[in-house]
């Protein structure tokens, strides 16, 4: 009798643990379930005169974080893999994965002809349709590089599948780590956090130029908070409005002009320059504050901040000026908009109770969705490129720090951990680079 | 006779004592008052020589500003509006400013962490600009001022409860030529 019950409760944990695994099997993204790949180990060809384990670790782990990131393909778990035989780049024994489930196989290889370089060969199969080859592609690089390769398989990937690549996206963002406020970059993932700008006075609100050469923000450098655009390869600043409080530029989507806030004219409104004539139009007439402008996809409309009932709610407008209607009607706080990059929906805070939690609004539905609860002072919002994951500042864990979820609120990560990050702005256009 | 000198002995002794108290009275407050004396001439002929102008240019802005003349304001939560108790410290910030007539000021506006980065750089601005406003309705001509804001960016106290929320929303005076 003793024993039978330690058995019941074995029984009892292990049914529990097949469940919870089949909950986690179905994960839906979106309304379309997500693709399951298999990645077996990376390993090195035959050729490979250098055998660096830490670099074939580091592609490995990338490469695996990258695809699980994405919500559009379904890793599955490596010890699957052992209930089928060894997987062998030559000679890929297709049934076997597809009785692990798998509907896509990647197969990866590196070599490395010398210490110091990497070629990364890529291969993406069809399990399902007797191994068909989907696409194949070599990268390479040198040894220092070892992520930014793996982040461009990953890309390529992504593409592949008619998806967004944002592997090699950056995020712009203000620390004070190193003593005051300062503009930093660091990859989608919290890798390579760099300075940005080195000084003594205080820089905040930062945003990309369209091609991501340039980082548009308020500096304090000459005692006022001035909106510049800085070079990011020749490290030059244009002084671009300098009269009063100028602030959270966006830059437009389809062309070569920016809007944001300024209070020139003796109260915060919102302006369109044009940055190659100079030449400015003002948007919003009041006396009451008009703030944190930020462009549709499509450029043809602006989101923005305006207490013009008496406290800050969110309103679209035409690009002009005109037709302006209200967004938000419950609450008595809202701004930080940002539109999603595929037009239909909108990020933005509320506060309730002196608490700030992070809201989309659906545009096509109009109904809004909560992302964050309970969980300190969650600011700053902003958008992946591919409108699947959301880059924030929070202070649940004490102090302010960047924090990445996904679109409906999942799979928290933090990405910063020394002195105090905020103001997070992801790169939010495809770059160029991957246009050819 | 023995009364005669009983009555002379007497009359000595009681000089003699008469005397020795005199002396002591005199001997011990002497010294004081001129030490006294030699220390207050002292700074006198000192004073004319710097006028209280020439004494506050001297001074460096950081000492001006250490000293605390111009007092700080504090807002109401969300708004901007000057409180009627904080209109004396205005009146008063308004005297010194006269009296200083040289002295230009930058008025620097401030927000508790508790509104958005955006709002608070638009509210502060606000902030600074209604405090500039009352000195100018005082008589400090406007030219002598300038307004800059730092929304929620450099809070004076750490903290999350209400006198700290309080202490931050505020509006510096701050002396940028003399």
């Amino acid at each position: 009798m003793k024993l039978i019950r330690p058995i019941i409760l074995l029984l009892l944990m292990l049914s529990l643990s097949i469940n919870a695994q089949q909950e986690i099997r179905i994960r839906i993204s979106d309304g379309v379930a997500m693709i399951p790949v298999a990645l077996p180990g990376v390993t090195f060809t035959s050729q490979s005169t250098v055998r660096n384990e830490s670099v074939r670790a580091e592609i490995e782990k990338t490469l695996w974080d990258d695809l699980d990131f994405s919500r559009v393909f379904r890793m599955i778990p490596r010890e699957h893999y052992k209930y089928i035989r060894e997987f062998d780049p030559g000679n890929i024994v297709f049934p076997d994965w597809e009785s692990i489930q798998a509907n896509i196989l990647v197969s990866c290889q590196v070599e490395m002809p010398e210490e110091h370089r990497i070629v990364m060969s890529f291969r993406v199969y069809d399990v399902r349709n007797g191994g068909r080859f989907i696409f194949g592609r070599n990268f390479g690089g040198k040894r220092e590089f070892a992520r930014l390769i793996a982040h461009r398989a990953a890309d390529e990937m992504m593409k592949q599948f008619g998806e967004t690549p944002l592997y090699t996206s950056k995020i712009v963002f203000v620390s004070n780590r190193d003593g005051n406020e300062e503009i930093y970059m660091m990859d989608y993932d919290g890798g390579r956090q760099r300075r940005i700008t080195i000084n003594t006075w205080m820089d905040v609100l930062p945003s990309w130029s369209r091609d991501h050469e340039k980082i548009l923000f308020t500096t304090y450098r000459n005692n006022n908070p001035d909106l510049v655009l800085f070079h990011l390869y020749t490290g030059k600043t244009d002084f671009l409005s300098t009269r009063r409080a100028n602030y959270s530029a966006d830059w437009a989507p389809d062309g070569n002009r920016i809007v944001y806030t300024s209070t020139k004219s003796g109260n915060a409104e919102l302006y369109v320059r044009d940055m190659d004539t100079g030449k400015e139009r003002r948007l919003t007439f009041n006396r009451v504050i008009d703030t944190t402008p930020n462009w549709s996809p499509s450029g043809r409309e602006i989101v923005f901040t305006s207490a013009r009932t008496g406290t800050p709610q969110i309103y679209i407008m035409d690009a002009e000026g005109t037709n302006v209607r209200r967004l938000t009607t419950e609450g008595n706080y809202h701004d930080s908009p940002e539109w999603s990059p595929d037009g239909t929906r909108i990020l933005f805070v509320s506060r309730i109770e002196n608490r700030f939690d992070i809201y989309t609004y659906n545009v096509r539905s109009n109904s809004i969705t909560k992302l964050t609860e309970n969980a300190g002072r969650n600011e700053n919002p902003s958008w992946s490129p591919d409108g699947r994951h959301i880059v924030f500042t929070s202070n649940r864990g004490g102090s302010y720090h960047i924090y990445v979820m996904d679109y409906d609120g999942s799979n928290l990560k933090r990405l910063t951990s020394r002195g105090e990050n905020k103001m997070p702005k992801w790169q939010k256009f495809t770059h160029p680079r991957f246009d050819n | 006779m023995k009364k005669l000198l009983t009555v002379c002995v007497l009359c000595l002794a009681m000089l003699t004592f008469f005397n020795g108290c005199k002396k002591e009275v005199q001997t011990e407050p002497e010294p004081q008052p001129v030490v006294e004396k030699v220390e207050e001439p002292a700074p006198q002929p000192e004073q004319p020589k710097l006028t209280e102008e020439e004494i506050f240019m001297q001074k460096t802005l950081d000492q001006i500003n250490s000293e605390g003349h111009l007092k700080m304001i504090h807002f109401d939560f969300d708004k901007y509006f000057i409180r009627e108790d904080m209109k004396p410290i205005l009146q008063k910030n308004s005297e010194w400013l006269l009296n200083h007539q040289s002295v230009e000021i930058v008025v620097e506006g401030h927000c508790d962490e508790r509104g958005t980065v955006e709002y608070n750089m638009a509210l502060g601005e606000k902030r600074a600009e209604a405090a500039m406003k009352y000195l100018e309705s005082l008589g400090v001509p406007s030219e002598r001022m300038r307004i800059i804001s730092y929304g929620k960016n450099r809070p004076l106290v750490k903290g999350v409860d209400e006198d700290s929320h309080f202490m931050n929303r505020r509006g510096e005076f701050k002396v940028v030529k003399k």
